[in-house]
């Protein structure tokens, strides 16, 4: 092998693994940056969904089975405020803004789930 | 030639790499116990998924200490001191509940269902209970319990009433796993409100979940094949004055303050783990110690936001 084939193939393989490491990290950083989506189940049907990357200091209105549960979106989190439950759990458990903890009225059968990037497959406590 | 092997191989690589699908092929959330239990299935059939959501939703009737529903459940037993045929499964529930309380998890108790009824109604409105009330609750528990006869019937005897709320979605997850292994499927993540978790294979190289803790920060764990329990205080507790009063009571004393803001059980049995958990939030350290040796469980035990005992 000469000289010049040598250097050609030296040029050939670092181009490729520059492409590889680029193509690796587009990978990455588009798998880790998703937009938090909040979905908020009654029961077992989702009845809203709330993108918290575009929805800001907004209120919503979700009818549960036994009243209604007053949700509000602010900074990129979201919080149920007000509800007819008795223990007020939920309300108790304030704004919420990464995937892992749900937000759960049991009272209403309503669950509020962040989608969206975690540290950790899962979260207990 | 070699240079087309070569531009093969770098083309694969980073393809290769990202190429391991970590997402479930069946995902589904199923409303019951109160909270919200999540099935993860990375291989199996849809049919797995509905039959463990089957598991689930039967359970839930059966525990469920606080309406009747169509089948006879730990509701109905605590309308009567009679006898009272139940199912096969409930027969079971009660069983391991019974064995557990007379043996490692002894500050968890099966009866104290009206001693934590009176605690939950009392810290709904800020209030804690009457010493009279708490003394009578207690004594209703010390002169209860459940008589397991032949052919499952079942007579609780005494005043106090039950409640298998702290046990049977660990119970649950138990008769899943049953399943999941008749059906030889080991990649999967079965979340029982957060506070019970079946963890089996994750669809990764090495299978392992990172499991984080809530309010502790920076810390995981890797874990695979085994089941989680965690009882604490951060969402249900109620602080009153400087203290937390929780809704895990102490069925000796009547008391909802507990030693430990969290615990963590790492077992392979759930419904062990879960009344594990759940007793050692009333233990002391030597307490927990000595479980560890008899159960040959891993408990992590946090208070305020800090790990104050954990096993080697």
């Amino acid at each position: 092998m000469d000289k010049k084939t040598l250097r050609n193939d030296l040029i050939l393989i670092g181009s490729l693994l520059l492409a590889a490491i680029i193509a690796f990290i587009i990978i990455l950083v588009t798998r880790t940056k998703k937009n938090l989506v909040a979905t908020v189940r009654v029961q077992n049907q989702v009845v809203l969904t709330i993108d918290l990357n575009k929805e800001n200091d907004k209120h919503y209105y979700v009818d549960g089975t036994n009243g209604q549960v007053h949700i509000h979106v602010k900074d990129g989190a979201v919080a149920v405020i007000e509800s007819n439950c008795p223990h007020q759990d939920c309300v108790h458990m304030g704004y919420i803004k990464e995937s892992g903890r749900p937000i759960i009225c049991a009272y209403n059968s309503v669950s509020i789930t962040i989608e969206g990037s975690s540290s950790h497959d899962i979260e207990v406590g | 030639m070699k240079r087309l092997s070569l531009l093969t191989i770098f083309l694969i690589l980073p393809l290769a790499s990202c190429s391991k699908n970590e997402e479930p092929i069946f995902e589904k959330k199923v409303f019951c116990f109160d909270t919200m239990m999540e099935i993860k299935l990375y291989e199996g059939t849809e049919e797995d998924v509905n039959k463990i959501e089957e598991i689930f939703l039967r359970l839930d009737k059966l525990s469920d200490n606080y309406q009747a529903r169509d089948i006879t459940n730990v509701y109905t037993l605590n309308q009567t001191n009679n006898d009272v045929q139940v199912s096969s499964d409930l027969y079971d529930l009660l069983t391991v509940s019974y064995l557990a309380s007379n043996k490692d998890a002894k500050y968890f108790n099966p009866m104290c269902g009206s001693l934590s009824k009176l605690w939950k109604e009392s810290l709904k409105n800020q209030q804690i209970p009457a010493e009279s009330l708490i003394t009578e609750e207690v004594n209703k528990i010390k002169n209860s319990s459940i008589l397991l006869k032949n052919d499952n019937v079942i007579q609780r005897l005494g005043e106090a009433e039950i409640d298998l709320g702290a046990i049977a979605k660990g119970y649950a997850l138990d008769e899943v796993k049953k399943y999941l292994d008749s059906k030889n499927l080991n990649k999967y993540l079965i979340n029982g409100g957060y506070s019970s978790i079946l963890l089996g294979e994750k669809n990764s190289d090495d299978g392992y979940y990172s499991v984080g803790i809530k309010d502790l920060d920076n810390y995981s764990l890797n874990l695979k094949k085994c089941f989680v329990s965690t009882s604490g205080v951060s969402e249900q507790g109620v602080k009153i004055g400087e203290t937390t009063y929780s809704h895990i009571v102490n069925p000796y004393t009547g008391s909802a303050i507990n030693n430990f803001d969290a615990v963590v059980v790492i077992s392979d049995c759930g419904y062990l783990g879960d009344a594990l958990s759940t007793s050692l939030m009333m233990s002391s350290i030597d307490e927990i110690k000595q479980v560890e040796a008899s159960c040959g469980v891993k408990v992590i035990a946090i208070k305020d936001s800090a790990i104050v005992y954990k096993s080697e």
